[in-house]
């Protein structure tokens, strides 16, 4: 589902975020990408989304060499990937419902798609009582819940998270992995960077751990690390 | 895409709702513009029409002295009536003349004339007005004549006083326009700015490009109508109030086509003006 071939990429600050990255991950898969801050997390999820572009090497998603990809045709690739952040990224002048209608509206699904998909996905995490609830209103489990419904309602093949549980309270945090597990089991690949380590170690899957830029483990059914004790 | 057209119609409304203030001021700067380049073009065919009006009427005027002998005066007369460059002539006795200055001049003035100090005139149309010099300098040394005047002087005094006043318009006019796209261009960049958090999430989900931009190119699409919409009222009602001596007043046809001018620079600059404030915000 996604491969990197030789992957580098150095910001023009000079400051080198990935070196030589060679990585397969099939569908359906669930990988944690884990690592200290400047690792380089982040941008292998903004090379995902072709927010960013390599220096080097090649990123295939789906089979197809995303670098390849004229630029109009960059919001296409983009509905085949779902997003979450630590920082939910919701609008705040909109209700629950608006938001993650908002998913479908802007990529022009008609009308009966969204009343029929969106209530669907919120009962899927559980919101179905606070649809017409504003995100502020929320605590920051139902926040990120309402972007996990946002990321997920038009069924996208990846779902990528920031450290989606940063921000989030161990039992939230809980309930927003049983969530994610639950898209995994429909067979969407997601790929989660996280500095959580109670949640890797909990999950045993497959961990990519990630330092200044370069890959320093692959292990399947793996546990944050072990020496976790420095990082973060 | 009729979900797509009411969600851009949608978006549109509340940005200039939300941005009232400036998208007056969007709107005024636009109208005030194009009420002067609407002016300015008015005012340049007026001229133009009238100096075509003015060089068709062109008359020649010879005058003799009022001394001149008969023979002088039918020598004139025969040589004017050779002349090719001279399409007609026609001629005034001393009592003809009298009477005309009468008309034109107070009474203190003709008061003191009379009909052996009037000189006598031939009035006399050039075939093409610019042949009115070779008159002039045929005829000024024959015996006889006192002097062969032509209004060409004045009319070239006027022109070049419309010509001026139409620079100096059309100056005006495009720093006005400057300064109505600045101002469109800043409003948008404000609408724009001030939800860059939802152009970001649009741009995460998957919206193209045109689906952000369009709703904010119609806002400055209707800003530029709106003024120049304003702009096409204070033209016609310059054109239609305004006195102007006949050979000035233009007809219909050409205010309608000043005023499609207006409108389509106003809606150009508007519609422009937007798509360049937002395409800093669409960069991925």
């Amino acid at each position: 589902m996604i491969r990197f071939e030789n992957v580098s990429k150095t910001y023009k600050n000079g400051t080198s975020a990935l070196k030589n990255i060679s990585l397969d991950i099939e569908k359906g898969e669930f990988v944690f990408l884990v690592g200290a801050s400047g690792s380089g997390k982040t941008t292998f999820l903004r090379l995902l989304l072709r927010e960013e572009h390599p220096d080097q090497g090649r990123i295939l998603e789906a089979g197809r060499d995303i670098g390849d990809l004229p630029k109009w045709r960059v919001p296409y690739l983009r509905r085949n990937i779902g997003c979450v952040f630590q920082d939910f990224r919701l609008l705040p002048n909109k209700s629950v419902f608006e938001n993650v209608a908002f998913a479908l509206e802007v990529i022009g699904r008609p009308r009966s798609t969204v009343e029929s998909q969106v209530p669907q996905i919120l009962e899927l995490v559980g919101l179905t009582d606070k649809s017409k609830n504003l995100p502020h209103e929320l605590s920051g489990g139902e926040q990120q819940r309402v972007a996990v419904a946002r990321a997920f309602v038009n069924r996208p093949l990846i779902l990528l998270a920031d450290e989606p549980t940063g921000n989030l309270d161990p039992s939230n945090s809980e309930s927003i992995m049983a969530l994610l597990e639950r898209i995994n089991r429909t067979g969407t690949t997601v790929v989660m960077a996280t500095h959580d380590k109670v949640l890797v170690d909990r999950m045993r899957r497959r961990v990519v751990e990630l330092d200044r830029g370069e890959m320093i483990r692959d292990q399947v059914r793996g546990v944050y690390g072990i020496d976790e004790g420095v990082t973060i | 895409m009729r979900v797509y057209f009411r969600y851009a119609l949608k978006e549109t409304i509340s940005n200039l709702w939300r941005n009232r203030m400036m998208t007056i001021a969007a709107v005024l700067t636009v109208a005030v513009s194009l009420s002067l380049v609407g002016s300015a073009l008015l005012l340049k065919q007026s001229a133009a029409q009238a100096s075509v009006v003015w060089q068709q009427g062109t008359r020649v005027s010879v005058w003799m002295q009022p001394t001149a002998s008969t023979s002088e005066i039918s020598g004139v007369r025969s040589q004017l009536a050779d002349l090719p460059i001279v399409k007609n002539c026609v001629y005034y006795t001393q009592a003809q003349d009298l009477k005309e200055a009468k008309q034109l001049l107070p009474q203190n003035e003709w008061g003191v004339l009379t009909v052996s100090t009037m000189p006598s005139s031939f009035s006399c149309v050039p075939t093409v007005p610019s042949d009115a010099f070779v008159v002039i300098n045929t005829f000024e040394k024959l015996p006889g004549v006192y002097q062969v005047t032509a209004p060409g002087q004045q009319i070239r005094e006027m022109n070049k006083v419309i010509r001026v006043l139409q620079i100096v318009f059309l100056a005006l006019a495009a720093v006005l326009l400057l300064s109505a796209s600045v101002l469109i261009l800043n409003t948008i960049r404000m609408a724009i700015f001030a939800r860059r958090r939802e152009v970001s999430v649009m741009k995460l989900v998957g919206a193209t490009n045109w689906f952000i931009r369009i709703p904010y190119i119609i806002e400055g699409f209707i800003q530029g109508l709106l003024g120049a919409a304003v702009a096409i009222v204070a033209v016609t009602a310059l054109h239609i109030w305004y006195p102007l001596h006949n050979e000035f007043q233009l007809n219909t046809s050409a205010l309608l086509g000043t005023n499609a001018v207006v409108l389509v620079v106003g809606v150009a600059i508007g519609s422009v003006g937007s798509a360049i404030a937002i395409r800093r915000f669409l960069d991925v």
